[in-house]
């Protein structure tokens, strides 16, 4: 499922600039803001989505199993050691999960 | 010189009326261009469709004065601190532009408007406020234009290579830093030098104002907007985002 970023949340500041693997994540020219360039070359990893201070990118599902209507957020608290994710499925039911966060500290 | 009125010194070229004209003509400018950028964009039915789907979504109703509240709390931290910049340099560069510009607006419209003449002379603090409010927003566009821009500092594009994000801090810097050379050369007595710096003036400065339907100007008007739609979302529960963990994992 590639990323995308919702323009009006962004705030330019570059973080899934840096933190992308896959050198897809880049600013836009005309409003400065981030925009993934290439999703059928998005890894997946997730890592934009986790890293975004202002939970301004958000997951596309495939359209096999997530047809429109559906949302994949995630909510990264640093501080308290834990990410968060809400699925919500086109029919309106909704899955939380919190798992801790496993990276080392950078 | 930075306790005087620039503009009153126009006089030995140019009436007082011609740049009440142009000021009302640029007022103009920014609300026929922020029409447009509206109109092209659809942000008013984006937004109203977004209220719909929040409202749609929502668990608990707000009130009226909690809304008063949230829009409290928008103006004083998301608009008067510049709350939405994780980044702090980026917000310490916002805050000294957007307080800058302000001061610059505002005085500019005074001394224009009130002291257009020797006749009525302008208050030193009034001049003194143009002057400081145009030195807050170099400091902190210039700061932003050499090292913050994003696509500069993390995407890796050389300084000077202008994209159509940046005509709104070109045309800004290029008004503010011709203005001061306008107002610095007006003091040496040099007719001709006067005239070509506050040409560069006038040229930059109707940019800035006349090219708000492809600049980033209009985020004055839609950012305040986004950001009072959020934190409702977050009040009333329609957020799509997950809930804060109640646990920590962390010690």
């Amino acid at each position: 499922m590639p990323t995308f970023v919702y323009m009006t949340d962004c705030d330019g500041c570059g973080e899934c600039v840096d933190i992308c693997p896959s050198d897809i994540m880049h600013i836009d020219p005309t409003h400065r803001r981030a925009l993934n360039i290439e999703p059928n070359f998005c890894w997946e990893c997730y890592s934009c989505v986790k890293a975004c201070p202002q939970n301004a990118i958000d997951v596309r599902g495939y359209a096999e199993f997530a047809p429109l209507g559906h949302s994949v957020r995630v909510l990264r608290e640093e501080e308290k050691g834990t990410i968060s994710w809400k699925i919500r499925f086109r029919d309106g039911r909704e899955k939380n999960f919190v798992s801790p966060i496993r990276t080392t500290p950078w | 010189m930075f306790t005087s009125n620039p503009f009153a010194d126009l006089i030995v070229f140019l009436p007082p009326l011609a740049m009440q004209v142009y000021i009302v003509l640029m007022i103009i400018a920014v609300t026929v261009g922020t029409l447009l950028d509206m109109l092209h964009k659809s942000s008013g039915k984006y937004f109203a469709r977004n209220l719909k789907k929040s409202q749609a979504r929502a668990t608990t109703k707000l009130s009226g004065a909690d809304k008063a509240s949230l829009a409290v709390k928008t103006i004083a931290i998301d608009v008067a601190t510049a709350g939405e910049f994780c980044n702090l340099q980026r917000r310490i560069s916002h805050v000294l532009m957007f307080y800058g510009f302000l001061s610059y607006l505002a005085t500019t419209i005074i001394m224009v408007f009130a002291y257009p003449t020797y006749d009525t002379p302008t208050p030193a603090i009034i001049a003194a406020l143009w002057n400081i409010g145009a030195v807050m927003i170099l400091i902190g566009g210039y700061w932003f234009f050499f090292f913050l821009r994003v696509n500069v500092a993390h995407d890796g594009q050389p300084v000077f290579r202008l994209v159509l994000a940046d005509l709104f801090i070109v045309s800004l810097l290029g008004s503010v830093t011709f203005a001061l050379i306008w107002e610095v050369v007006q003091t040496t007595g040099n007719l001709t030098a006067t005239k070509i710096a506050f040409g560069l003036y006038i040229l930059f400065t109707t940019l800035l104002f006349c090219a708000v339907r492809w600049s980033k100007f209009a985020h004055m008007f839609f950012k305040p907007v986004v950001a009072f739609q959020r934190r409702v979302e977050e009040a009333s529960g329609a957020s799509s985002l997950p809930a804060p963990a109640t646990r920590h994992e962390r010690s």
